[in-house]
């Protein structure tokens, strides 16, 4: 249900831009057609996904991530999930999962303000990580950048729950660590135009 | 360089406070610094406030930020005020939008101070 709330706003996102430029452009444009089946190798390119990790950690917290090739370890504390969609002529999700002792390191880097708990000031800074990643991760591949919007985060908080998406196109899973910190970013797109 | 009234608009509360960190870094003195969570607020403050600088994200709910851009340029409410739009999207095409709807300025998140710096300090010193 969350999980096509945020493909089904960024596909709205992505039809308003669409509206506005069509508007704008001529007939002899209005009829390109835009596809991005001939570039999946390129869309799901494993190294844009560690480039937009790199550009949004280092730039906006001064921190170097490592990508890891274990998965984190199984834990049933508490953890933070934040879900950005995808949509266009790429749907699907960013989705940015931490313990919530990451998270609040995460928050403190970015804010500069020290936490105790994952309140909604952290809540808000994880959705903005999540949020810069997805623009990141999309801004490697032109054609996607162009053609697919994205949604205002949504973020979960809990224990021993999971993100299932159903025979996606492609996943990317990606575990980064810096410090004694590890997180999770997965890429699913489960349609392609 | 005279003390700046800035709005910022912005769903999250986090990435106002990292911009208005960003201006501080940049040297701009800020005599005021209003906030909106949305374009629908940001004209609220527009209209009750004068200032002098708005930077404003695009993707955000209820009114984006493009949409705030047309609403206060059809408005005449910030007239001769530069407006640069922070954001997330990068592609030509979102430029050429915000550049079409009034904005003067650019700044793609993830971003640094220095480019915070190098595309805002331009527009206060000249306004």
């Amino acid at each position: 249900m969350l999980f096509n709330g945020v493909r089904n706003a960024a596909i709205a996102s992505r039809q308003s831009a669409i509206n506005e430029s069509e508007c704008r452009k001529g007939e002899g444009e209005r009829n390109m057609a835009v596809s991005l089946r001939e570039s999946v190798a390129q869309v799901a390119d494993p190294r844009n996904l560690d480039a937009g990790v790199d550009e949004v950690f280092e730039l906006m917290m001064g921190v170097k991530c490592r990508r890891e090739t274990a998965e984190i370890p199984d834990s049933h504390a508490e953890s933070v999930t934040a879900v950005v969609g995808f949509g266009g002529l790429l749907s699907g999700a960013c989705v940015f999962k931490l313990s919530s002792e990451t998270a609040l390191t995460v928050a403190a880097k970015l804010t500069g303000i020290e936490f105790s708990e994952v309140d909604d000031t952290v809540k808000d800074a994880i959705g903005e990580i999540c949020n810069m990643l997805a623009g990141s991760w999309k801004g490697k591949v032109p054609e996607l950048s162009a053609n697919c919007g994205l949604s205002v985060p949504a973020v979960i908080t809990g224990r021993d729950y999971n993100l299932h998406v159903q025979a996606p196109e492609f996943r990317l899973h990606h575990v980064y660590s810096f410090g004694d910190h590890t997180f999770a970013v997965t890429i699913v797109c489960d349609g392609l135009q | 360089m005279s003390e700046i009234r800035a709005l910022i608009v912005d769903d999250s509360s986090v990435m106002r406070k990292i911009v208005e960190r960003a201006l501080r870094q940049a040297g701009i003195d800020l005599k005021e610094v209003h906030e909106a969570g949305s374009g629908v607020e940001g004209i609220e403050v527009l209209r009750a406030c004068s200032v002098d600088l708005i930077l404003s994200d695009i993707n955000m709910p209820s009114m984006d930020g493009l949409e705030f851009l047309r609403q206060i340029r059809a408005q005449n409410l910030a007239e001769g005020v530069p407006v640069v739009m922070i954001t997330t999207e990068s592609s030509e095409e979102h430029v050429k939008q915000a550049i079409q709807s009034g904005a003067q300025g650019y700044i793609r998140k993830p971003f640094t101070p220095d480019q915070v710096k190098e595309r805002v300090l331009p527009l206060v010193k000249s306004a």
